[in-house]
């Protein structure tokens, strides 16, 4: 197992150099650079000048002196600048971090608080009431796109009840570090993160699902029953515990989406992360931060894949990793 | 209910798209009857919002900055680059100079000025009781420090391209490092200094940098990282009515008056800086939970009506236009080159600005919230703009005639105009996409050009991305014979920035000896005189409209819903103390 595990993240290092390549190669094709936005708005600039700052920025060094000028940095831990928020790339991320990790974490648990209940009644009872609601809600949630949802979240916990605020993630008139700011910084998430785990209990709901009913015809289930073993004893030891393995095997990936932050849920509840950042990033040409970002998430996926199949064979003797 | 008006929204712009495309194809070019409710006028918008009420004491209000991402928070002039940060700015930072309807700078800012007889040197007495808000004295030494910081090599900003501060004497031998100091800049005493230039430029008086950087609280951090220092992030401190005092980043400031104000006490105590997402401002607005917001216009149709709060609106400083490549960019000698013979002849420029039916662009895209423009300064320049510039109209009639008279005539009888050679002509268009209007817009645009015989396609059939699109404009990509694009025009009315011979951002690249000088006089010694520079202007909006470089095709209007409570509010630019005046008749704001 261990020495499972040592080979696999030996395996990363390369994985990562191609992947930075492959990232560097993609950002630098795209076309256009972080001053063509900035400058199309006020255009108060002489050639000159212009041609200058590219080469304080780096812009106009050969592709490859940028590339290694950028590993260097990234193996130093400095990712360098961000040329439109003027802030060093780590100092950006931390603070929209700490933001997002929040809402994913708050997405994440309560998207399993939800689908796992549904997801057992379902598969327990199957075509019962109960489970052609599960169904009959499965189908909605998965149809329905997120960012309308949220909209209609927020006009109607939001606007018309006024449960919740409407923007933010804190109210600036509270003071830092005391209880009311904490209650504010709940109150400000219980919208979006409602809004987020609804719409991605699908899945796992399904998996749940389609797993019980799988479980419940197989043989050594019949075997238990036909032992006596008590009905709910059926299920709770037998039947969950083996419907929940390909669940476990995705714990690993949910890593990734924690950092990955949700563009929609952020624009929609002006809650500042990272997967706004990304897409900004993107549109406005701040390369280095979108290298940063995508290097990050490149990582955890790694990283997440082989949590997964730790866990996995954690959870699961009959899998065997040599 | 929500969900329902999303597709409302998206019905009606099809709607509208299908009305628009009917308006083109009709060869008599009726835009007349179709027109089923009133289409909104600018002109009709007050400037300053009407509550008579008297305000309360100690007043607090929220501004809404209407945005889908957040403010990026680099809060100095030097350094910042989008416009939600200048919006955070104008509560707590000050230019020195306030500045009158044409934007040109007065005695009654923060400092006096007095120009030398020869207009080559301005001198500047900052008030004895303006102080930054940490309750050190703004002196001559923090305004000289702006431009030390601005021109210096190291200096990260975006600032320095400016021709005024390039003709400051000595700053082209500060910014290569070898002096150390602007010979130009003077320290008189520590509230006065002087400033000379190479040459007397009347743009001095609306363009000359008027941000003054607090020396005593910056100067310790080298200027190389002055643009991620949190001095100017978090913590940056300023001269105007308000102070930051706590900042969520991204997302929320919170302002406290500054009770030193030079100015006077500010109405107000605090003032709450929200960033809110343009889907839900509407809400927010009608519940009170904002104050004031610059509203999106493509939503002043559902916002019309709202009982809680009222519009005031002005003409922005802005046009779209459609440009014309006429020859390239050499980037060597740093000139503008006109040698492309496509459409060397004026006669088929202007042919295709008639052929363009921009009112029905404005009332039908746009609610009439835009509207055709005349020329290449818009009416937001109260003094330079020229209302009898002999704006090109819609007249379909005419751009055939002219089309006609140039030689281009459908040869093969295909419905479109050969070149005068009898060879195919296709124009290729390069728009931009972004908004649901991008498409239906371009798409109106080549059918009005279909009609009068000219067959214009998209440049690889689609619409180009923001930055591919700039790269194509910028690098001059054959491809790319005329594109559609826009321009802010800054409060500075001199156009040569844009139209100059050696400027990069001309990008049709059209030159003649005559727009030189034109543009020349335009910002000459002659032109402080105010009349002598109007003529100027006036004839250069004409010469242009005539040659037709570029088309201007649509004016803007920029709208702010204000919420009931609110008093003395106004986006007249002569008013620039508006911040400081502000103040609210309840303590409640008015809801829906």
């Amino acid at each position: 197992m261990l020495k499972f595990i040592l080979r696999r993240i030996l395996i990363m290092i390369p994985q990562l150099i191609i992947l930075s390549v492959l990232i560097f190669a993609l950002a630098k094709a795209m076309p256009g650079d972080a001053l063509t936005g900035q400058l199309a708005s006020s255009p108060k600039m002489d050639a000159q000048t212009l041609h200058e700052l590219k080469q304080k920025l780096g812009m106009l060094d050969p592709p490859y002196v940028q590339y290694f000028r950028w590993l260097k940095g990234l193996l130093h831990g400095d990712m360098g600048m961000s040329i439109i928020h003027q802030t060093p790339v780590t100092q950006l991320l931390a603070g929209r971090m700490e933001n997002t990790i929040l809402l994913s974490a708050a997405v994440l648990i309560l998207s399993y608080l939800i689908a796992i209940p549904l997801g057992i009644v379902s598969g327990r009872w199957t075509d019962s009431w109960a489970d052609k609601m599960v169904v009959g809600y499965n189908y909605i949630t998965f149809a329905t796109p997120l960012f309308i949802f949220a909209l209609l979240m927020l006009f109607i916990f939001g606007f018309v009840l006024g449960w919740f605020p409407t923007s933010g993630s804190v109210d600036i008139r509270v003071e830092n570090g005391t209880f009311s700011y904490f209650m504010s910084k709940v109150n400000h998430l219980i919208l979006p993160a409602f809004s987020g785990a609804i719409i991605s209990t699908t899945v796992t709901i399904q998996y749940l699902r389609t797993e019980i009913i799988d479980t419940k015809i197989k043989d050594f289930v019949k075997t238990a029953r036909a032992k006596g073993v008590s009905e709910s004893n059926v299920y709770t030891r037998h039947i969950l515990r083996n419907s929940f393995l390909p669940i476990a095997a995705f714990l690993g990936y949910d890593i990734v989406s924690l950092i990955g932050g949700s563009v929609f849920l952020e624009s929609i509840y002006g809650y500042p992360g990272i997967g706004q950042l990304f897409i900004t990033s993107i549109a406005q040409r701040d390369f280095s931060v979108v290298t940063a970002l995508v290097m990050i998430s490149g990582l955890a996926t790694l990283v997440g894949t082989l949590l997964s199949d730790i866990i996995l064979s954690a959870v699961d003797p009959r899998i065997r990793i040599e | 209910m929500k969900k329902k008006r999303h597709v409302f929204k998206f019905l009606s712009l099809f709607l509208a798209l299908g009305l628009v495309l009917s308006a083109c194809s009709s060869t008599t070019g009726g835009s007349k009857n179709n027109a089923s409710k009133p289409k909104e006028n600018i002109g009709n918008f007050p400037l300053a919002v009407k509550n008579t009420k008297k305000p309360v004491k100690d007043g607090s209000l929220t501004y809404g900055e209407v945005s889908d991402t957040p403010f990026e928070g680099t809060l100095d002039y030097a350094f910042y680059t989008g416009q939600p940060d200048f919006d955070v700015m104008q509560f707590f930072q000050e230019p020195l100079f306030a500045t009158n309807g044409d934007y040109q700078f007065t005695q009654d800012g923060a400092a006096t000025y007095k120009m030398s007889n020869n207009n080559k040197t301005i001198t500047v007495k900052i008030k004895k009781n303006v102080n930054w808000s940490d309750g050190q004295p703004v002196t001559a030494q923090d305004y000289e420090y702006s431009f030390l910081v601005i021109g210096n090599k190291d200096y990260t900003g975006v600032r320095y391209g400016d021709a005024i501060i390039q003709s400051i004497v000595g700053m082209k031998d500060y910014h290569e490092g070898k002096a150390q100091n602007i010979s130009g800049i003077k320290i008189i005493d520590d509230k006065t200094l002087s400033i000379t230039f190479t040459d007397a430029n009347p743009s001095l008086l609306t363009g000359l940098w008027a941000y003054a950087m607090p020396k005593h609280y910056l100067s310790d951090v080298p200027i190389k990282d002055l643009g991620k220092s949190d001095k100017i992030h978090k913590n940056a401190i300023g001269f105007g009515p308000y102070t930051i005092t706590k900042m969520v980043p991204g997302e929320s400031v919170e302002f406290t008056r500054n009770d030193n104000y030079w100015h006077g006490k500010p109405q107000l105590k605090t003032i709450i800086f929200k960033v809110v997402n343009p889907k839900v401002i509407l809400q927010s607005l009608k519940k009170g939970e904002v104050d004031i917001a610059n509203y999106p216009t493509d939503q002043y149709e559902a916002a019309k009506g709202s009982k809680n709060f009222q519009f005031v609106g002005k003409v922005d400083l802005a046009y779209s236009y459609i440009g014309f490549k006429l020859g390239h960019w050499d980037a060597k000698n740093s000139v503008n080159v006109m040698d492309n013979p496509k459409f060397a002849d004026k006669r088929l420029r202007q042919a295709m600005a008639y052929a363009l039916d921009e009112k029905s662009v404005g009332d039908r895209l746009y609610n009439g919230l835009r509207f055709p423009a005349t020329g290449l300064i818009p009416p937001s320049f109260a003094s330079w703009y020229s209302k009898d510039t002999d704006p090109v109209g819609y007249d379909p009639k005419k751009a055939k005639a002219l089309l006609d008279k140039a030689g281009y005539k459908d040869v093969d009888g295909d419905g479109f105009r050969e070149d005068p050679n009898g060879k195919k002509f296709v124009i290729n268009y390069l728009a931009m996409s972004g908004g649901d209007i991008a498409e239906p817009l371009a798409k109106f645009y080549m059918q009005c050009w279909k009609n009068v015989g000219l067959n214009v396609q998209l440049v690889d059939g689609r619409l180009a991305e923001f930055n591919s699109f700039y790269k194509m404009v910028e690098n001059d990509d054959p491809k790319v014979d005329i594109y559609g694009g826009a321009w802010g025009t800054g409060t500075d009315v001199d156009p040569y920035g844009l139209y100059g011979r050696d400027v990069p951002f001309n990008y049709s690249h059209f030159v003649s000896d005559k727009n030189d000088q034109l543009l020349k006089q335009g910002h000459s010694v002659k032109a402080f005189d105010h009349a002598y520079r109007q003529k100027t202007y006036v004839e250069w909006q004409k010469y242009m409209n005539d040659e037709m470089p570029i088309i201007p095709t649509l004016f803007r209007s920029v709208v702010t819903a204000v919420n009931n409570r609110v008093t003395n509010f106004t986006v007249d630019p002569a008013d620039v103390f508006v911040w400081s005046e502000v103040g609210v008749s309840s303590d409640t704001p008015a809801a829906e």
